[in-house]
């Protein structure tokens, strides 16, 4: 068994680390996952499972991280604090490290409203940094939230999320830094389209000196059509497409779109990969796996590093 | 204050359908406030059910009575001396004031006429907005005065989620974000310390660890 | 057929501002249908709930209307802009029971209407019935 997190490894080797997001199917099928870890292996260092992502019902986060593990890849395990009391929370936490999942990402979750339970109570009863907090805590004194001690703490390397495009914008490096001091260790951001505001951004975070405190992966998305962009540009909250990008999906034919997204996401990318204070990328390739790889080439991110694994 | 809405004619019929002699109770406290279940709305639900009846060619006698609260005994003793005649009491009281209603009136069944929604301000006339969701742990003063508990369609204590843009919470667009108002009134209060502080996970046993929570004040309490 | 020759019992509600005279301007009316016909004056429309409205079907209207002044003209500014907003609600009301929405009028007055309640009322009663007797009395 591994022992350690692969993506951990990598950033700590200063590595410019790559990872991608993989959507569990809505259905009982582990070979779903299999084939999207196929697709990933040797591409990216760690591949995230959202958790019932936009609250809609998907096979568990938990379980295809395990699928992944057994396909020899390095899963950071998404966990929403939508679904989830405390309890369960941090029972899944150890249940996690048990099965050999090194990596977690905490989140409060996109609202129950927005899915296809939108008459569930939401849980929400700790937030995101509350959980990031429990989590550290677990791992490092062993201490579950009230103090009880654990008879074996869970081995995890612990992520957040931010959102350099949502409002209140000046606000959002004090949340990041609220993220850090919770225990966050790596970040990953939404999706970026808009660079000029996330230079802004990341230059808020170091002046802060967060940079020096967490990783920070940027989140790349790349676009399937002009409709797409225009879609997230309106429809979805927190999303900054700007209209130059939007214009430059538009202005070529609807066949080569495609290329044209994945043209934007790998100079992104590279945009990132010089940007002072960003350590990594994370790709989330939304029903779009296998793209992935071919965007790590063209961004001249392949072959990964190979770290020192037990 | 308590608000409240009524509930379709519909339901309403459904669950006085075995009844003939119904007793219309209001109450002049909250429910009247937000125009729900005061003498006003009593007159009018009783106006329906009679009417609809007629239509339907049921004989039905809607009696109207409002009381100052339903949910305190000395005003729902008021009621005493009628309730005797009617099948059933149709309360427009909140759910405070039916199950008061239904404790001193154990022989009469007591149905609901209305919603009980949430605890809210009166914003504007016709506008009632939530802003409190009793969980016994007030914490306003440190999130000048906007409640993140309630406000915040997530309950986040710890700031905005990603879903805050131009002031407006994601979830729905017509709200403000309750974090977008904390951030603003606390910057201008000179007070932004307070955004850098994490705050701990709630203490929701004081809203629901025992199940119900009652108030004892031994200084208020009667002898006897 | 016109709303009397229809069978129809007719309630109106109406702004007293319209007709300095009203007292004496609906007597004529009242004389000759009776029952049939019911005013009721308000200080302004904006006064009107309702209750009034449902109690009107209640007592055995088949049609109401609330006569009001023209948008805009109201001397209380908006009473009139409410009046419209409680229709909109009592119909809402009425129709939970099977009766039509449009047993409920609002006429805002305009100028080319007299000043006067009864010849207001007469050109009312004189429109084409819209509605047949109402169940609430008919059973």
């Amino acid at each position: 068994m591994k022992a350690e997190s692969n993506l951990k490894n990598v950033l700590t080797q200063h590595n410019f680390a790559v990872t991608a997001e993989c959507g569990p199917p809505k259905g009982a099928d582990p070979v779903v996952i299999q084939k999207k870890g196929d697709i990933l292996k040797g591409y990216v260092d760690s591949v995230n499972v959202t958790d019932n992502q936009t609250g809609v019902v998907r096979l568990s986060s938990m379980a295809a991280c395990a699928i992944l593990r057994q396909e020899g890849l390095d899963p950071v395990l998404q966990m929403v604090t939508r679904d989830r009391n405390r309890i369960a929370l941090q029972s899944d936490v150890l249940g996690a490290s048990s099965l050999g999942i090194r990596n977690i990402l905490c989140l409060s979750g996109d609202h129950q409203s927005f899915g296809n339970q939108p008459q569930a109570k939401g849980v929400f009863d700790i937030d995101s940094i509350q959980f990031i907090q429990a989590v550290r805590r677990m791992r490092d004194e062993g201490l579950i939230i009230g103090g009880e001690k654990l008879s074996e703490p869970p081995r995890l390397f612990i992520g957040a999320v931010a959102n350099p495009f949502a409002d209140p914008f000046d606000y959002r490096v004090v949340r990041l830094g609220k993220k850090a001091a919770a225990g966050a260790e790596f970040i990953q951001t939404q999706c970026i389209y808009n660079l000029k505001r996330f230079a802004e951004w990341i230059r808020q975070v170091r002046d802060r000196g967060l940079d020096r405190k967490v990783y920070i992966l940027g989140g790349v998305t790349p676009l399937k059509s002009a409709r797409m962009a225009e879609y997230m540009s309106r429809q979805v909250a927190g999303m900054d497409v700007p209209d130059n990008i939007i214009s430059r999906m538009k202005g070529v034919d609807p066949k080569d779109q495609r290329r044209e997204g994945i043209a934007i996401a790998v100079e992104t990318i590279m945009a990132l990969k010089y940007m002072e204070g960003v350590h990594g990328v994370h790709i989330m390739a939304i029903e779009w796996e296998d793209v992935v790889p071919q965007i790590v080439e063209e961004a001249g991110l392949y072959p990964r590093p190979e770290t020192s694994r037990e | 204050m308590i608000t409240a809405e009524r509930k379709p004619l519909a339901e309403i019929k459904a669950m006085l359908a075995p009844y003939r002699k119904i007793l219309v109770v209001g109450c002049g406290t909250c429910v009247a406030e937000c125009a729900s279940g005061g003498e006003k709305e009593v007159g009018l639900l009783a106006s329906a059910l009679r009417m609809d009846a007629q239509i339907e060619g049921r004989t039905i006698e809607a009696h109207e009575m409002t009381i100052d609260r339903q949910c305190v005994y000395e005003f729902i003793d008021k009621l005493t001396e009628a309730v005797g005649r009617y099948d059933v009491i149709l309360s427009l009281g909140c759910g405070a004031g039916v199950q008061a209603v239904a404790e001193v009136f154990p022989k009469t069944p007591v149905v609901p006429a209305l919603n009980t929604t949430f605890i809210g301000e009166t914003k504007e006339s016709g506008l009632w907005v939530e802003n409190c969701r009793a969980c016994g742990d007030c914490k306003l003063g440190y999130f000048a005065g906007v409640c993140p508990v309630t406000r915040c369609a997530k309950g986040l204590f710890n700031g905005p989620c990603g879903g805050s843009k131009n002031g407006a919470c994601e979830v729905d667009p017509d709200s403000p974000c309750a974090w977008q108002l904390i951030v603003e009134r606390l910057d201008s209060a000179g007070r932004s310390d307070l955004l850098e502080a994490i705050y701990p996970p709630a203490d929701w046993s004081k809203q629901q660890g025992k199940g119900p929570r009652k108030i004892v004040r031994e200084d208020q309490r009667s002898e006897s | 057929m016109d709303q009397i020759s229809a069978g129809l019992n007719i309630t109106i509600f109406f702004c007293r501002q319209l007709d300095i005279n009203q007292d004496k301007n609906r007597r004529a009316i009242e004389k000759e249908l009776g029952p049939r016909v019911r005013f009721f004056p308000l200080p302004c429309s904006g006064r009107i709930e309702p209750l009034h409205l449902l109690r009107a079907f209640e007592s055995g209207a088949d049609m109401v209307y609330l006569i009001a002044c023209p948008e805009g003209a109201c001397r209380y500014r908006e009473g009139n802009l409410r009046a419209k907003k409680r229709v909109q609600y009592a119909q809402k009301l009425i129709e939970e029971i099977g009766l039509e929405g449009a047993r409920i009028e609002l006429i805002n007055k305009t100028a080319a209407m007299p000043a006067n309640i009864g010849a207001i009322a007469k050109e009312l009663l004189a429109r084409d019935a819209k509605v047949s007797t109402s169940a609430v009395r008919s059973k």
